[in-house]
């Protein structure tokens, strides 16, 4: 199966412009569009890719997507998902460009981002919760949910927590029990 | 030539700075200081528009900053420069999960880096409560008068949709939007007499 271009661009547009709030809130949207409704990708795979997408250098939300985007069409589906997610906030930009005064004083604006903003808890519990059933499989990987939790509540850098875990794979793979599994 | 060393300016940026978009937020003040290309109570400006709008605010303000700087040409050369480095890694980066696809450790790696990045999600839920719906920062400034029984309130009602109905993200955040209308419907009231 050949994904097309052009859908993966539109597909991707459609996420960019949804993306409020926050970088996070792509693993929902991905889950969504590119697992739910079209099987092209498992929600195992996506959570990787935001994990590996929290690694690499720059921005999360589209590493996230390149990284789908190269699963799916290797380097012009990457170029196409980039292109694709920053396409609409692009246009945004350029168009409040003009008239940034009103827009910030603008209560009204306010009130739509106070309610968007308690949606947004709602979409991260929902994909904590899907989440969860994949990942966290045993007692050990209970025990890292809970330790990354607490590090990350207080303050510790994501990367730090990502490559402690990079680091816990690595080890635990070394030794005979775990790489029995 | 100004399009050159914005290029270079944002692909440094996208180079170094790692995790969310706040991250490219020292360089940008950086940035500010060393050219005089906007000022820095113009960059707090940009942070403002670009976390209220679409997309990730690191690469809003990238956008925005280099449409301050050289216009149309100048935006462009910012979000496709700041994106450049990261695009570089992920060929690399999939290439490498290709091929070592069914190794052990790769397979253990993951298994360990899911619950990691399921905790941290959690941990943006947790964090996202605290600001938005209970304000509370630290123990000495807990008061119940600080709960936003609304956001509460609203935060309740669209967890109970979300048990009911299958969800498509955009239908709660139509629904967020819209409640924040509503529930601050004195605010459109009162906007025109203080006009």
């Amino acid at each position: 199966m050949k994904i097309k271009l052009g859908e993966l661009f539109l597909i991707c547009v459609k996420i960019g412009a949804l993306l409020l709030g926050g970088g996070y809130v792509i693993v929902p949207l991905l889950v969504n569009e590119f697992s739910k409704k079209r099987n092209w990708l498992t929600r195992e795979e996506i959570i990787d890719f935001y994990a590996i997408g929290q690694c690499i250098p720059g921005i999360i939300a589209p590493n996230t997507i390149m990284l789908a985007g190269y699963k799916l069409r290797g380097k012009t589906g990457a170029f196409c998902a980039l292109l694709g997610l920053i396409f609409a906030p692009f246009l945004a930009i350029l168009t409040l460009a003009s008239f940034i005064g009103i827009l910030l004083q603008s209560i009204i604006m306010n009130d739509i981002f106070w309610g968007v903003n308690v949606a947004i808890i709602i979409l991260i519990i929902l994909t904590v919760k899907e989440v969860w059933s994949v990942s966290i499989v045993d007692k050990i990987t209970f025990l890292l949910f809970v330790s990354a939790f607490l590090m990350c509540i207080f303050g510790i850098s994501p990367a730090l927590i990502i490559v402690l875990a990079i680091m816990f794979g690595i080890v635990r793979s070394k030794m005979p029990k775990g790489g029995a599994k | 030539m100004i399009f050159l060393l914005l290029c270079f300016e944002f692909a440094k940026i996208g180079l170094f700075s790692f995790g969310g978009g706040y991250a490219t937020l020292p360089f940008l003040y950086h940035m500010s200081e060393i050219y005089n290309w906007f000022s820095l109570n113009e960059l707090s400006q940009m942070l403002a528009i670009s976390s209220i709008t679409p997309g990730p605010v690191g690469l809003n303000v990238a956008t925005f900053a280099g449409f301050k700087t050289a216009g149309f040409l100048g935006s462009l050369c910012a979000t496709m420069s700041i994106m450049l480095p990261s695009f570089i890694f992920v060929v690399i980066i999939s290439k490498m999960l290709k091929k070592f696809k069914d190794s052990p450790i790769l397979t253990s790696v993951m298994y360990a880096l899911r619950p990691a990045t399921a905790a941290m999600l959690a941990a943006v839920a947790f964090r996202l409560f605290f600001e938005s719906v209970v304000k509370f920062h630290s123990l000495s400034d807990f008061y119940f008068k600080n709960i936003d029984i609304k956001a509460l309130l609203l935060l309740f009602v669209l967890f109970i949709i979300s048990l009911k109905i299958k969800k498509d993200p955009l239908i709660f955040l139509a629904l967020g939007a819209i409640a924040g209308l509503l529930l601050h419907f004195n605010h459109i009231l009162f906007i025109i007499p203080h006009a």
